[in-house]
């Protein structure tokens, strides 16, 4: 791959490469520029075989067989390797739910002191509400929502033993009795965290089987905890996404206007944002510095979540946030947490670009600081608003670039959505299924990561998938892949096979759908939940594989494990570092079928991982005897 | 003449010149691959630890004349004309370890490999099939520090050269006594 690398190998999409072209003429380092100078990249590291937990080490062990074959404290290759995941996905789950607590918290301060985040979504707070069983009839939606938010604020606080109330209440019977019959039903989102930390230091967990169960217990924690209470609590505060059109690309950004680029994760900034970005008198300042107006756009999951619920155009995914600044065009890039390259400010310095850091989480050497505080957010969004409107006048017309680049899409695909869609009921979908005009549903999951062409994985698995009437369902990265590349249009539908086709024709959808960003996982979930009990069985039986074909975050490895956890076959797009015990990887890609139902499988090329999705799909089916 | 010339001053041990060098070596040339193939890859560099903790990324310096090649019983091993590389013949080697015994080095290890599946000789290629490629060797391209380079060896002996009397001529200025400057 490092041989004469070329924008067409770093990027599957025009636009990007356009831009990547840009960056290598006028001497911006990128992503691309950093991960050459690193290869190759340590094989120790690779493996999984590299502990740096305590200060004894670090220690390595010999893939040879030659070398060292315990660390100083004795630890083997398969322990090394289980701990590093273990806390890996502690990670994850730690960055979903904690983004799920900011939202909570949201909620729990309007209730009590009145921030400016009203309940927008009075449906969804009575239908989260009825699943968890809190009382709604002729209750104000205020009490609800108080009791919602004193159970959701208890699973990342309760000490007893009993599974998460959330978790109890959206998984099926059959998925919780596998859950308890292996002991990995998640009791505290925080402490499942806090015991994978404690597990994995110094001298306490060496048990690879042990490690990995409870690595899959912070995961399900996550999945069916911090990612969904997340998931469902923004859509309580900022509204259930419906159906509807939006743009992808960096085309999205605009020449004339006062472009800002909203990139991150939580939508308790972004959503504010957009609101300060449609204020008259800022657009008033906009015009009076010669603009035309305020173009705000997003970017990763911040902007799928502003493109689910308003149609806000997407200007890119992971490896496109340089890039973005590369235009030349862009006043402000606001960010806040996961996924910002901490080179975005090295590459801002190139243009009259301003970096805005606004989380107390998360703070950027080289950024303008403001950071966001819920009691004052409408005020503070419009100072950052106003901060970018004030720097138009510093752009250099003659640096300015933007590509053409940008797709229309559909999205919006939650699971009331795709219900709406359906009449009110997944009848019409499982009916397509059992009839065989869909075979099976892939779950396919976000990131970019430098070492894949950008965006290559996400397309020609999709595209192959639908080929054989697959349905794809998905998030992240993806999302924002497909948006770009058209897939998220009904006509796209041509492309799928026959059976998927007329589904799609008769319900207008395109053939893949977007269901958000990745902490909007849980949707899947949800939604094969209620595939399962409405078929009367457990998740592990349906027709249904997961797909990370460009993972990247220690978030990927999160989700992957909890998609395993539920019952789905897994694939990863990259060999994650584990391969450097045996054991490790025989459990992650075997045992754990037996286990829990579900299991990880490795394979960087694309059509042949769609061959073994499929195969696994219609054994599914056969097993179902449909 | 090309070759590796070593700053063993700049080794910090990492030891990734020798997984380079055992996936250049193997069958699939991939990492993940290599650990499962039926004769695993081995390391024809090894970085020992010597004298208060030192490294020394240590590998066969393709001497000439070579004595592994003088002593060698069978001709298996024969000198490249083009890069002047020593190189193995797997297939004559009949390892009777007379050539590790003449190694100034010890740098000559018998190991199985994918061709032959029997103890032979494996050391150092110079990575020929890279060069050919017009590549550095694997372990040159995999240090991070410094501490392996490629070229000619007049040429990187020059820039060492360099080097060293930046070195010495600081030294020196160090330690005069400015008032007699």
């Amino acid at each position: 791959m490092l041989k004469d690398w070329k924008p067409e190998d770093k990027s599957i999409d025009k636009a990007t490469q356009e831009m990547i072209r840009k960056a290598e003429k006028e001497g911006i380092e990128t992503a691309w520029d950093r991960l050459k100078a690193q290869l190759p990249q340590c094989g120790y590291g690779q493996l999984g075989v590299c502990c740096r937990i305590c200060m004894q080490g670090p220690c390595r062990i010999d893939p040879f067989g030659n070398g060292p074959q315990k660390g100083v404290c004795g630890a083997t290759a398969e322990t090394i390797v289980a701990r590093n995941l273990v806390r890996a996905i502690a990670a994850g789950a730690a960055g979903h739910s904690d983004h799920g607590r900011h939202v909570v918290l949201a909620l729990k301060e309007t209730l009590e002191h009145g921030t400016p985040y009203p309940i927008k979504d009075e449906k969804k707070l009575k239908d989260v509400a009825k699943k968890l069983g809190v009382p709604v009839e002729g209750r104000k939606a205020e009490e609800i929502a108080k009791d919602l938010v004193e159970i959701a604020l208890g699973d990342f606080s309760k000490q007893d033993e009993e599974i998460i109330k959330f978790a109890d209440a959206y998984a099926n019977k059959k998925r919780k009795e596998v859950w308890k019959k292996t002991g990995v039903a998640p009791r505290n989102i925080d402490r499942e965290i806090v015991e994978s930390m404690h597990r994995t230091t110094m001298g306490v967990d060496h048990d690879p089987l042990s490690l990995v169960a409870h690595g899959i217990k912070t995961s399900i924690a996550d999945g069916w905890g911090g990612s969904l209470i997340a998931t469902e609590f923004q859509d309580i505060l900022f509204g259930t996404p419906k159906i509807g059109k939006g743009e992808a690309n960096l085309g999205v950004l605009k020449e004339d206007y006062v472009n800002i680029v909203i990139h991150g994760h939580e939508p308790v900034l972004s959503e504010k944002i957009i609101e300060a970005a449609q204020d008259p008198e800022l657009i008033e300042l906009a015009k009076k510095y010669g603009a035309k107006g305020i173009n705000a756009v997003g970017m990763c999951c911040t902007g799928l979540e502003l493109l689910m619920r308003h149609g806000t155009p997407i200007a890119g995914n992971y490896l496109q946030q340089e890039l973005a600044i590369v235009t030349g065009a862009v006043e402000a890039m606001v960010v806040d947490v996961q996924c910002i390259m901490p080179s975005l400010v090295d590459v801002a310095r190139c243009f009259h670009t301003k970096i805005i850091d606004t989380s107390s989480l998360a703070t950027f050497p080289g950024a303008v600081h403001v950071k966001f505080d819920e009691m004052r957010a409408d005020e503070i969004a419009r100072e950052i608003v106003r901060i970018a409107v004030e720097n138009f006048p510093n752009r250099n017309k003659d640096k300015v670039q933007i590509p053409k680049g940008k797709s229309e899409a559909i999205g919006g695909f939650s699971v009331e959505a795709i219900l709406e869609a359906l009449g009110g009921t997944l009848k019409p979908l499982e009916e397509a299924i059992v009839s065989g005009k869909i075979r099976g549903v892939v779950g396919i999951v976000g990131c970019n990561n430098a070492k894949i062409r950008h965006n290559h994985n996400h397309i020609v698995l999709t595209d192959e998938l639908i080929k054989n009437d697959i349905l794809i369902i998905g998030t992240g990265c993806w999302a924002t892949a497909c948006a770009e590349h058209g897939i998220f249009l009904p006509e796209y539908a041509e492309k799928a096979g026959e059976g998927l086709k007329s589904v799609c024709k008769a319900l207008g959808i395109p053939p893949a759908l977007n269901m958000g960003s990745c902490v909007d996982c849980s949707r899947m979930l949800v939604l094969a939940d209620l595939m399962a009990r409405d078929l009367g069985v457990d998740i592990s039986d349906l027709p249904l594989a997961g797909s990370a074909p460009e993972a990247m975050t220690e978030k990927a490895v999160c989700i992957g494990t909890y998609f395993v956890a539920s019952g789905i076959l897994t694939h990863l797009g990259i060999v994650p570092p584990t391969v450097g015990s045996v054991e490790v990887t025989k459990l992650l890609t075997k045992d754990a079928m037996n286990i829990v139902g579900g299991a990880f499988y490795i394979e960087p090329d694309p059509i042949k991982a769609a061959k073994t999705l499929i195969d696994h799909i219609e054994s599914k089916r056969k097993a179902l005897g449909i | 003449m090309n070759t590796v010339l070593v700053n063993s001053e700049r080794c910090i041990g990492c030891k990734h010149c020798e997984i380079a060098c055992a996936i250049e070596h193997s069958l699939s040339k991939d990492l993940f691959s290599m650990l499962s193939e039926e004769v695993i890859s081995k390391p024809r560099i090894h970085v020992e630890v010597g004298k208060d903790l030192l490294t020394f990324p240590n590998k066969c310096r393709h001497c000439n004349p070579a004595p592994c090649m003088e002593v060698c019983p069978t001709y298996a091993i024969s000198r490249d004309e083009k890069t002047e590389s020593v190189l193995v013949d797997p297939a004559k080697c009949i390892a009777c370890s007379m050539c590790a015994i003449a190694c100034p080095f010890g740098v000559i290890t018998f190991e199985k490999t994918y061709t032959v599946r029997r103890s032979v000789n494996v050391k150092c290629d110079n990575c020929i099939d890279r060069q050919k490629e017009g590549k550095k060797p694997a372990c040159v391209e995999a240090c991070k520090t410094g501490t392996l380079t490629f070229g000619d060896v007049n040429d990187l002996i020059r820039e060492r050269r360099k080097e060293v009397t930046k070195i010495v001529t600081k030294t020196l200025k160090d330690q005069m006594n400015p008032k007699y400057l």
